[in-house]
């Protein structure tokens, strides 16, 4: 960070509504940085609140302070290595008792901290009463009431940080049942006085008990004979009394604790009858039902995407279409003529053929994440997921593949086995994103019909697959189970769906769009000056003998790597005829074979980038020889039986 | 005292232990799974899936594959009234 402002970091347990905050304070923002792919580890944003800047982070969920997976981990290397000035906690009102527990985890750092405890709506329709004086009184932590998806309690919550930051607020570690409590204070006071101590002695202590064997113990041995045995007497000791391990004894000490505290603040009303959710989730998460519903949404889904996209596109295609066609007249034939032309077809082919699709592809997903659908898809789908040698925790990445290659790979974090995090990366880049969505929409559903796309997409899926099957016989350790938490239904609210959606096409708007336009003034420029003819000749053994294409798609084929939509808007521009008239050049058949190639051949720069920096280079370029592998021989046979 | 895969669906169950390895099992702790947690199975997904636990104790539903509920030990409450 470079200025000097202070550190305010937002933790919370998974599906506390963070990120929502994180956005509900943001919207305040002066300067944003927001980059998918770029910003793996976290979102990082400059606040400007009464003219005072903040360093506002949201880091991802955690359940506690001891990782289990790799994007916990990033909590703790934020936690201890960039001090922050002030952590705000986030807590599930709703689920008090169990968030409370990491609350109590973060009260051993003794940093300044506040709790924003979220979604009191959800609490009080669940019959949950919260004593809220009485909450801050027993954790001695301001505690600030919020509805961040409605933006309530945000400028209270703000109000308690700055007050933390310009007075202080002291925050004491809760202490513990004696027996235990003697042996974390006799550890703390043996420790060395140069040892590495984070936030505190007593802190450090505690980790030590509970940090697992190979982590903390194995390293301690070399470095300090002497402090390992105190950490092995202080275990023993612990486990000697409570006749379980010493981790348990800790964590188990936490959650009775928390709960105390829960039961001490709030009064809960049981509800009589159902409600909506828990009626909706009995037929959601139903072993019969369930299915036939899963398969409903996904058909909604797609048919929904086209049938607001492909009537959009036709409007929005025609004044550029007008357009392009008085050029000519205008600029003859000229360099001019094929840069304006390069111009209007980039800028058209995002806005007229992308956008379309995507949109209404964002504010589905938008809907189904919000509403906690992927985790109960994730439910349904574990027998399947375990025939590809994976379970159902790997279901929410492959979803968000439908939406972006990207995040779905930083999303594998979650995923605690590092051979499930392989496996499910090699297989997302052949997930249809976005963009390739666009490209069979606009290409095999509307030359061929919608019916024809369908099969496309579930082809798409057997091969995926077919491909995690064989992949599965390279990895043999058995994955780990599934433990996976499945959150409230929540009812999405409109404005924050739209949020995630705009801010998705604002990103595409600037970093994709951008390529799509030189991308076509680039193939422009090269077809003024008949470098095409060149490169064209050069991939036609490929092209035109390998999968049966006219020469003139060889380039587009390449430049489909920057970003998977551009093969789509140069593919119109290298056989130069218009939308509607493609068929005129080129076959039904021809027009499957490319977009099964471009689909599957390599994933796109974003795409492959993520993979090198989250799973590193051998992964990555494996991905890119597996799916040119798969692009080649789907091409090939797609020749064979088409 | 039976495992939760075994044990009756939508009855409250105690959970009498938790058997497996240290990974599995800090992984339900950090979840709010506890020794002593009243629990209860909702459902479960087709061809052998995993369950649907409510932690009545804590509040939230988890989903649990079946090598993992094969670990719980639980025993069956006492209907209440």
């Amino acid at each position: 960070m470079k200025n000097n402002s202070p550190v305010v970091i937002l933790i919370g347990q998974p599906n506390c509504g963070k990120s929502t905050l994180f956005n509900a304070i943001a919207g305040y923002k002066a300067e944003t940085s927001n980059f998918p792919g770029t910003t793996v580890k976290h979102t990082h944003s400059v606040v400007n609140i009464q003219g005072r800047l903040l360093n506002v982070i949201d880091l991802p969920g955690t359940y506690s302070l001891n990782p289990s997976d790799p994007a916990e981990k990033v909590v703790l290397t934020h936690l201890f290595q960039e001090r922050p000035d002030l952590i705000i906690n986030v807590v599930d009102a709703s689920t008090l008792g169990r968030s409370l527990e990491l609350t109590l985890e973060l009260r051993e750092l003794e940093y300044p901290m506040v709790v924003a405890l979220n979604m009191i709506d959800l609490a009080e329709k669940k019959g949950i009463t919260i004593d809220f004086p009485k909450l801050e009184n027993i954790l001695g932590v301001k505690v600030i009431p919020t509805i961040a998806a409605y933006g309530r309690g945000i400028k209270e919550l703000l109000e308690a940080a700055f007050h933390c930051l310009d007075e202080g607020c002291p925050v004491s570690s809760p202490r513990w049942s004696k027996d235990v409590e003697e042996e974390v204070e006799r550890l703390a006071d043996k420790l060395p006085p140069d040892f590495f101590v984070v936030a505190n002695r007593r802190f450090t202590a505690i980790k030590l008990v509970e940090a697992s064997q190979q982590f903390c113990c194995e390293v301690l041995a070399e470095i300090d004979p002497l402090l390992k045995k105190n950490v092995d007497l202080a275990k023993a000791n612990i486990e000697k009394k409570r006749s379980s391990a010493a981790y348990e004894v800790i964590a188990a000490e936490r959650h009775h604790l928390a709960l105390k505290i829960s039961e001490q603040s709030s009064r809960v009303q049981r509800r009589g009858p159902l409600s909506w959710d828990k009626r909706l989730d009995s037929i959601l998460m139903h072993p019969v039902l369930g299915y036939p519903i899963l398969a409903g949404i996904f058909l909604a889904f797609f048919f929904i995407i086209f049938r607001i996209g492909n009537p959009l596109e036709g409007v929005l295609l025609r004044p550029f279409d007008n357009l392009k066609s008085t050029l000519p007249g205008l600029l003859g034939s000229g360099l001019l003529y094929h840069l304006v032309d390069g111009l209007i077809l980039g800028i058209a082919g995002g806005i007229g053929i992308v956008l379309p699709y995507l949109f209404p592809l964002l504010f589905l997903m938008a809907f189904l994440e919000d509403l906690g659908y992927l985790a109960r898809a994730g439910f349904l789908l574990d027998t399947f997921m375990h025939r590809l040698g994976l379970h159902g925790k790997s279901v929410s990445p492959f979803i968000l593949g439908f939406g972006c290659n990207v995040p779905a790979i930083i999303s594998t974090r979650t995923l605690e086995s590092q051979r499930d995090r392989i496996i499910t990366s090699l297989l997302i880049p052949f997930i249809p994103c976005s963009a390739r969505t666009t490209i069979i929409l606009a290409l095999i559903a509307f030359y061929l019909g919608p019916l024809w796309a369908l099969g496309f997409y579930v082809f798409n899926i057997l091969l995926v697959a077919v491909i995690g099957r064989v992949l599965t016989i390279f990895f043999r350790t058995p994955s780990p189970g599934l433990i996976l938490e499945i959150p409230t239904l929540k009812l999405p609210s409109l404005t924050n769906m739209l949020k995630k959606t705009c801010l998705q096409l604002k990103s595409f708007l600037r970093f994709a769009w951008p390529i799509l336009i030189g991308g076509s003034v680039v193939l422009s420029l090269f077809q003024f000056f008949h470098l095409d003819k060149f490169f064209n000749s050069l991939l036609s053994p490929l092209v035109v003998q390998g999968l049966g294409l006219p020469r003139e798609l060889g380039m587009t084929l390449i430049f489909g790597f920057l970003r998977k939509e551009l093969s789509l808007i140069m593919m119109l521009q290298a056989l130069g005829v218009n939308y509607q008239d493609v068929l005129t050049v080129i076959s039904r058949q021809q027009v499957v074979v490319f977009t099964a190639f471009v689909s599957f051949f390599i994933p796109c720069l974003s795409t492959f980038a993520v993979l090198w920096k989250e799973m590193g280079k051998k992964v990555a370029f494996l991905s890119a020889g597996l799916s040119t592998a798969v692009a080649l021989l789907v091409s090939f046979l797609i020749r064979l039986f088409g | 005292m039976m495992s939760l895969y075994q044990s009756p669906r939508s009855r409250k169950l105690r959970i009498v232990s938790i058997l497996g390895g240290e990974e599995m099992r800090r992984r339900l702790f950090a979840l709010g799974f506890h020794q002593d947690d009243v629990i209860e199975v909702d459902s479960q997904a087709i061809l052998k899936g995993p369950l649907l636990v409510k932690n009545l104790t804590s509040d939230m539903s988890v989903a649990i594959g079946r090598g993992i509920a094969q670990k719980i030990l639980v025993e069956v409450m006492p209907d209440e009234k």
